[in-house]
């Protein structure tokens, strides 16, 4: 059984910290104002709006220990990465779960934070938040039911999502741990200590500005390495900004994805609202969900 | 097949020289398997296993590999496309099967890369290859299958240049395009192949032996956790990549290391990588390729080479994979040389 970190209760401290790229500190402050409207306190890391001139947030040796020092600090009840990007693959093997092992807290991101989701499931068997992130907060978006989601999911409310049918969906019933996250990186992991087990699991995946053949080799990679033949449940999330080669690829990211997985019979729905775009539900990695797409809608229900 | 008992049927026949490699060092390779080197005569097939190609496209390689005097079959792909492929994936298949299992071709040539080789990897049958191996040529996404074959056959192939860079022509070639078209042909005409080249001050020196291995990075980063994973133990690595951005040569130098690629290597052999600028200045990655590569890769002690002539450019060389070679990095001078210490063949 996964472990669950504690739910949060009014006036516990959320840590924010930026453990890839770099975030402008008043990009996070409608977040910051949010979570507190919520009746937590919030603990911001000096690496958002940190002076780095470059790409990263800040050297590797600062977002490690600003990392560390949040997972280890119990007056932190959970962190939220401020923002993904590109990072947290160069530090995540100097990090050190010891104590987060002993006590757990709710760790919430995606897209880069991937790494963080799937290298504590598979080490550690300790769920986490795969939800949007301190820029979702801003024009208007913490009052959208995404960012609600992830309120509800920090408070023990357990969810059931819905979303419309796609017609690439196969209908079916799956239940297993939830399991997923960025495809780039789902796929980047495979073959290091971070990889996923997918076996038994519902499988969820979502991408952006990614060539569209590198989504067909990406899905190969996974079939190859036997992360699709044995899943509960397929999900397939968001594929934003697709771009395709000079000689084009002749296929969309969802027909490539149904192509790959045509030889399987678990339950795949399409479209599903986990992505880099607004639509971003919260889901625990780690703990087990209901996936069943039927004819007129899809439910995912913890 | 327990590979004792093909190897002797190989003997037997005569159609190769294997090399027993479990003597020589302490790369876990059991057998290495050396197809005939061609002479006049032999016969080559021209496949398209990934992007398509037009038969007026490959016509300057056909020409050129002619006048070496080795004649050329044209498969049904060259000229075929499905989108961005040279045919479907079925005729994609059965082109290349054919010309793996027609004992009259001894060498097939990938007429270009792009993409397409790992969606029919698994519908091939190389299961005779290694009783009748021939020569594979091609890279960029041919890397696909030198690092299957060598993974899961042993069986040599070689890394370079395909038609779509042979020269229209040939006089007004540079002198790089003609070198490295040519060292295609002396690879594939079994001479030992020596390289040079220009030091980079950031190499580290040493010395180191194994097994060549390698290709374009981005491809052998895909093939993690499939059958067609490079193993790189006691072997000399090689890379290259094209069109990626620095921070994803990072990560991707991130995923050798950390599953498992760097640690034992003999030596690495970088090869040119051609860098996607970053979007903006913010974005600025802030780090060198030396310095990702020399990051991580600090704790181990073999040799290292940059700014090798190998990757998506006009200074490509043909490199036998699967094929024992010496690195030699000194200040004023690296060398990449072929070996065969045939005295040690026997276990």
């Amino acid at each position: 059984m996964t472990i669950i970190p504690p739910y949060l209760q009014k006036g516990d401290t959320i840590g924010i910290t930026c453990p890839a790229g770099f975030m402008a500190a008043e990009k996070a402050q409608t977040c910051i104002d949010t979570l507190h409207e919520w009746g937590y306190n919030v603990m911001v890391g000096k690496t958002l709006g940190s002076s780095s001139a470059n790409y990263f947030s800040g050297t590797d040796e600062e977002r490690v220990d600003e990392m560390q020092a949040m997972l280890d600090d119990d007056s932190i009840n959970a962190i939220l990465c401020g923002r993904g990007g590109y990072g947290l693959g160069r530090i995540i093997d100097q990090l050190d779960f010891d104590l987060f092992k002993k006590k757990p807290k709710w760790i919430i991101g995606f897209s880069d934070i991937t790494i963080l989701h799937e290298h504590i499931y598979s080490n550690y068997k300790i769920a986490t938040l795969h939800a949007p992130m301190a820029a979702a907060f801003n024009d208007g978006g913490a009052e959208n039911e995404f960012i609600q989601s992830l309120k509800n999911a920090l408070e023990d409310k357990k969810a059931k999502y819905e979303c419309p049918v796609h017609e690439f969906n196969r209908r079916g019933e799956g239940i297993g741990e939830l399991i997923g996250g960025n495809l780039t990186l789902v796929a980047h992991l495979i073959g290091t200590s971070s990889e996923a087990k997918t076996k038994g699991r519902i499988l969820f995946l979502e991408d952006t500005g990614e060539l569209l053949y590198k989504i067909d080799r990406m899905m190969y990679q996974l079939k190859r390495s036997g992360k699709l033949q044995k899943l509960a449940g397929l999900i397939v999330g968001g594929f934003s900004d697709m771009t395709d080669t000079e000689r084009p690829f002749g296929k969309a990211a969802y027909e490539i994805i149904q192509d790959i997985v045509k030889e399987y019979d678990y339950p795949v729905c399409y479209n599903f609202p986990v992505s880099h775009n607004k639509e971003n539900y919260a889901l625990k990695v780690g703990v087990g969900y209901k996936l069943k797409v039927g004819k007129n809608k899809v439910t995912l229900e913890e | 097949m327990n590979r004792k008992h093909f190897l002797s049927s190989v003997m037997a026949a005569g159609a190769a020289i294997p090399v027993l490699g479990a003597g020589l060092s302490d790369d876990t390779e059991n057998t290495l398997i050396i197809p005939r080197y061609l002479k006049a005569g032999d016969l080559i097939g021209i496949t398209s296993c990934a992007g398509y190609i037009t038969l007026q496209d490959i016509q300057p390689a056909m020409q050129q590999m002619e006048a070496w005097g080795f004649k050329i079959r044209v498969g049904n792909t060259v000229g075929k496309r499905d989108f961005t492929f040279g045919g479907t994936d079925e005729e994609r298949t059965a082109d290349f099967q054919q010309m793996l299992d027609d004992d009259d071709i001894k060498a097939i040539m990938c007429a270009r890369g792009g993409y397409g080789a790992v969606r029919i990897i698994d519908k091939l049958d190389f299961s005779k290859l290694p009783l009748h191996p021939k020569w594979i040529i091609g890279f960029s996404d041919i890397t696909v299958i030198h690092s299957h074959l060598n993974r899961n056959y042993g069986v040599a192939s070689v890394h370079s240049k395909m038609c779509n860079s042979f020269p229209d022509d040939w006089s007004k070639a540079e002198p790089a395009q003609i070198e490295t078209i040519l060292s295609i042909r002396q690879a594939l005409a079994g001479e030992k192949m020596i390289y040079h080249t220009v030091p980079n001050e950031k190499n580290k020196m040493g010395v180191g032996e194994g097994v060549l291995v390698g290709g374009n990075l981005k491809t052998l980063e895909s093939l993690a956790g499939s059958k067609s994973d490079i193993i790189t133990n006691g072997k000399i690595l090689f890379v290259e990549d094209t069109g990626e951005y620095m921070y994803s040569v990072d990560r991707m130098f991130w995923g050798l290391k950390r599953t498992g690629k760097l640690a034992n290597l003999k030596g690495l052999v970088v090869g040119g990588f051609k860098i996607k600028p970053d979007d903006s200045l913010d974005e600025a990655f802030g780090r060198t390729l030396q310095e990702i590569v020399l990051e991580k890769i600090k704790e181990y002690n073999y040799p290292v080479c940059f700014d090798f002539p190998v990757g998506h450019q006009k200074n490509n060389f043909a490199l036998k994979c699967g094929v024992r070679h010496q690195l030699e990095v000194k200040a004023d001078e690296v060398s990449l040389k072929e070996i065969y210490r045939e005295e040690k063949k026997i276990k």
